[in-house]
C-alpha cells in the first residue's frame, strides 16, 4: 500500500513556511447580505484547525467560498501559493482540497465501495475511450482504485460494509464514509463540515480518533466545523469563531472558550 | 488470455448476428423488417438509458438524434450514392463476398451497399453526436423537468426545420434510394452499443457518470468534471442513436417527419424506465417487449365477448395475488414462485370463464381485438408500473447469479 500514501509536492521543501491554505478578508455577498465578511486566516501544514460559531455565521459558506462552489466577491483565497477564486470546484479538488457536507451527500445509490472509488476517480488516468473499448490499461486501473477505495474503508473502519448501498448504512457510518470518500481524493487538505451532527457520545469518540489518526498517520491537514463545543474542544489545537460573517475571537481553545465574545455570541448578552 | 477472450466474444457476437440475418432471410419481408426495427429500438433505448438511466439527465428528445440520423443518411444516400456495376467490383471485394457468401448465401448482393451503409451510419453519428453536444451544453445548468422542456423543445425545432426544408422533402418524407435492410449491421450495432454501455459501468469512468446522476454538487467536490460527464454522455447517446436513424432510413428506404415525431421519443423513454432506468438488461428487454406487443396484437382477429370479460377479472385477480406476494413474502425463492403461480392461475381462469360466461345473456357477441391493441399495451403499462415502479429490472444487469437469487430459499442480503 506504500503507493498509497500522499505526495508530498515538492515545492514545499522550496517554500520557507508551511503555509499550506489563506483567506485574506475573504468576502461574499449575496445581494445585500454580507454571508462572509473579510475574513481571513492561515492554515499551516499538519493543522488542526477549528471554525465554529452559531447558526448562520457563515462557516459552511467559508467552506464553499474554499472548494470554489462560490466565488468570492471580494478577498483572495490561495493554496500552496495558487490563487484559487474563480477555479472550478472539481479543480480544486485536484489541486487538493476535499471536503464532506453538513447534509450528508453521499452517492446514495451507489455501494460503500463505489462511493469511495469516486474520490478516488480523481487521480485516474487512462482516457473515457479506453474505458468504452475495455482494454486492460483501464481495467487494471480500475482493479487498483477499487484496492486503493477498500484500503480507505478500512481507515475508517467500514471494510465489511463494503458491497452494501451506501444509503443504507447507520448515520455515524455514513459521516465515516464520506470522509473516506474524501480522503480517498489524497487531499492535503481535509475540511469536515460537522462531522460529529448527530451522532451519539459514543460514535463521537470514534470520530475523534478517528480524524486524529488521519492527521498524524496520514499526514493531512484538517478544518473542521463543528457545533458541539465539547467535541471542537478536544480536537483543534487552534479554532476561529465567526459571528454573523465575522471574526469575533481567534486562538488555542483554552483562550477561546474563556473569551467574552464568544460566549456573548452563544449565549447572548448579559441582562 | 485477455485478448483471447476478448477476441471470442466479439466472434461471438458477429457469429450471433449473422445467425440472425439468416435466420431472418428465411422469413417473409414483414417479419425481416420487424426484427431491422425491434433492433433500431433496442439501440435507442439502450442509448437513451445512458443518457437518462445512467446520468440522469432527463431528456425527452432522443427521437431528434434519430431523426437527425436517418435524414443525414437520406441527403447522403441522394446526393452521393450511385448504383455500382458488378463489372466494378475491386478483387478484394469479391474475395471478401465469396467468404461471406460461404458464411451465409444470399448476403452477396448486399455486400457493396452493405459498406455504403456503414459509411453512413458513422455520418449520421457523427451529425447526431454534434446535436448532442449542442443539446448537452444548456444541460450544464439546468436540471430535471427544466432540461426536459428543453431537450423536447429541441425536438420540436429539428422536426420544424425538416418539415419547412425544400431539400428535406417538406413533410412529404424523404425516399431513399438502396434499400438496405440489414438485419446483421442493425443488431450489430444494437450489440456495440449495449457492449459500450456495459464497459462503462464495469469501469470507474462509469461510476463518474452515475456519480452525476446521485448528486452533482457532491461528484464536483470529489473532483468529477461534471460539465464532461453530462456532455460526454450526451454525445455518445445521441451518436448511437444517429446511427440508428441511418439504419432506420436505409431499410425502409423512406423517411417522412412523422416517423420520428414526439411520441417515438416517448415510447423510447417508456422503455428505458419499464425496464428499469439505469439497467441495460432492461432496456434491452423492454425494447423488445415494448416494441413487439403492439404488432403482436394486430394479429388479434375477433376475440369473443365472454373471454374478454373473463381475461379483465382474471387479470385483476392476478394484480391482487401478485400485489400481496409483493408486499407480504419474504422468501425471494417463495415469492418467485408465488408470482408464477398467481400467473398460472389466471391464464386457467380466463379460459374458465370464458366458457363459464358464454351462456350469460349480453356477453354472446364478439369484438374487434384489432382496435383494442393499445387499450391492451397502455393496460400492461398501467399494471406494470402500480407493481413495479422500478422498472422490471430496477437497477439490477443479467447475471447467472442474480438469476439464481431470485429462486434461492432464503432473503439474499444485497450481495
Amino acid at each position: 500500500m506504500s503507493q498509497h500514501v500522499a505526495v508530498v509536492p515538492q515545492e514545499n521543501l522550496v517554500e520557507t513556511e508551511l503555509s499550506l491554505l489563506r483567506l485574506d478578508k475573504a468576502t461574499i455577498k449575496f445581494g445585500g447580505l454580507i454571508a462572509v465578511n473579510q475574513v481571513s486566516f492561515e492554515l499551516q501544514k499538519g493543522d488542526l484547525f477549528g471554525l465554529i460559531g452559531p447558526n448562520g455565521a457563515g462557516k459552511t459558506t467559508c467552506f464553499n467560498l474554499i472548494t470554489g462552489m462560490y466565488e468570492p466577491t471580494s478577498g483572495v483565497i490561495t493554496f500552496r501559493g495558487r490563487k484559487l477564486n474563480g477555479t472550478r470546484p472539481d479543480k480544486i479538488a485536484s489541486l487538493g482540497i476535499c471536503r464532506t457536507f453538513q447534509n450528508i451527500r453521499l452517492f446514495s445509490a451507489l455501494s460503500c465501495l463505489e462511493n469511495v472509488m469516486v474520490g478516488a476517480y480523481l487521480r485516474h488516468k487512462t482516457s473515457l475511450f479506453s474505458a468504452l473499448t475495455d482494454i486492460p490499461p483501464a481495467i487494471k486501473e480500475t482493479q487498483a482504485l477499487k484496492d486503493e477505495a477498500m484500503h480507505w474503508l478500512s481507515v475508517v473502519d467500514l471494510a465489511h460494509e463494503a458491497s452494501r448501498r451506501s444509503a443504507d448504512l447507520p448515520y455515524g457510518s455514513q459521516r465515516r464514509l464520506e470522509i473516506a470518500r474524501a480522503l480517498a481524493t489524497q487531499p492535503a487538505l481535509l475540511l469536515l463540515d460537522e462531522p460529529a451532527a448527530g451522532m451519539n457520545p459514543l460514535e463521537k469518540e470514534d470520530l475523534l480518533l478517528c480524524v486524529r489518526k488521519i492527521r498524524d498517520e496520514h499526514d493531512k491537514t484538517v478544518l473542521v466545523i463543528e457545533h458541539d463545543m465539547k467535541f471542537v474542544m478536544n480536537l483543534c489545537e487552534k479554532i476561529m469563531v465567526l459571528d454573523h460573517g465575522e471574526e469575533i475571537a481567534y486562538g488555542p481553545p483554552s483562550e477561546v472558550r474563556s473569551n467574552p465574545k464568544v460566549i456573548e455570541a452563544y449565549l447572548g448578552e448579559a441582562v | 488470455m485477455f485478448w483471447g477472450k476478448r477476441l471470442g466474444s466479439v466472434a461471438l457476437a458477429l457469429l450471433g448476428c449473422l445467425i440472425l440475418q439468416r435466420v431472418g432471410l428465411g422469413l417473409n419481408s414483414y417479419f425481416q423488417t420487424m426484427l431491422v426495427l425491434a433492433g433500431v429500438y433496442v439501440t435507442l433505448s439502450v442509448s437513451l438509458n445512458l443518457i437518462n438511466g445512467i446520468t440522469g439527465q432527463f431528456s425527452i428528445g432522443h427521437a431528434a438524434f434519430y431523426m437527425i440520423g436517418a435524414y443525414s443518411a437520406g441527403v447522403l444516400a441522394r446526393a452521393f450514392y450511385v448504383p455500382l456495376d458488378k463489372s466494378l467490383y475491386s478483387p478484394l471485394n469479391n474475395g471478401f463476398q465469396g467468404l461471406v457468401q460461404s458464411i451465409s448465401p444470399g448476403f452477396t448482393c448486399q455486400l457493396q451497399p452493405l459498406m455504403w451503409l456503414i459509411g453512413v451510419m458513422i455520418a449520421g453519428a457523427i451529425f447526431a453526436a454534434v446535436a448532442g453536444f449542442v443539446v448537452g451544453l444548456p444541460s450544464l445548468r439546468l436540471k430535471g423537468d427544466y432540461l426536459a422542456i428543453v431537450t423536447m423543445g429541441f425536438g420540436e425545432i429539428v422536426s420544424i426545420i425538416v418539415r419547412n426544408q425544400e431539400p428535406l422533402g417538406k413533410s412529404y418524407g424523404l425516399e431513399i434510394k438502396p434499400t438496405i435492410p440489414s438485419i446483421f449491421l442493425t443488431w450489430l450495432l444494437a450489440v456495440v452499443c449495449i457492449a459500450v454501455c456495459r464497459n462503462l459501468l464495469k469501469n470507474v469512468h462509469g461510476l463518474s457518470f452515475l456519480a452525476v446522476r446521485e448528486d452533482e454538487v457532491a461528484s464536483s467536490a470529489m473532483g468529477v468534471n461534471v460539465t464532461r460527464v453530462k456532455v460526454a454522455a450526451f454525445v455518445l447517446g445521441s451518436a448511437f442513436a444517429g446511427a440508428a436513424g441511418a439504419i432506420y432510413a436505409h431499410s425502409l428506404g423512406f423517411v417522412s417527419p412523422t416517423n420520428f415525431s414526439m411520441d417515438i421519443s416517448f415510447i423510447i423513454l417508456t422503455m428505458v424506465i419499464l425496464g428499469g432506468s439505469g439497467s441495460i438488461t432492461g432496456a434491452t428487454v423492454a425494447a423488445v417487449v415494448l416494441f413487439y406487443i403492439p404488432e403482436w396484437l394486430r394479429d388479434l382477429k375477433t376475440i369473443p365477448m365472454a373471454g374478454f370479460v373473463g381475461a379483465i377479472f382474471a387479470t385483476i385477480m392476478v394484480v391482487a395475488l401478485v400485489k400481496r406476494t409483493l408486499d407480504g413474502f419474504q422468501e425471494k425463492g417463495r415469492k418467485t414462485a408465488m408470482i408464477f403461480a398467481s400467473i398460472g392461475a389466471g391464464i386457467v381462469m380466463t379460459i374458465a370463464l370464458r366458457f363459464a360466461l358464454k351462456g350469460v345473456t349480453g356477453l354472446e357477441g364478439s369484438i374487434d381485438g384489432n382496435k383494442l391493441r393499445f387499450v391492451v399495451l397502455a393496460a400492461i403499462l398501467v399494471i406494470l408500473m402500480l407493481l413495479r415502479p422500478q422498472g422490471i429490472f430496477a437497477h439490477h444487469e443479467f447475471s447467472w447469479k442474480w438469476v439464481k437469487g431470485l429462486f434461492k430459499k432464503k432473503t439474499a442480503v444485497s450481495a
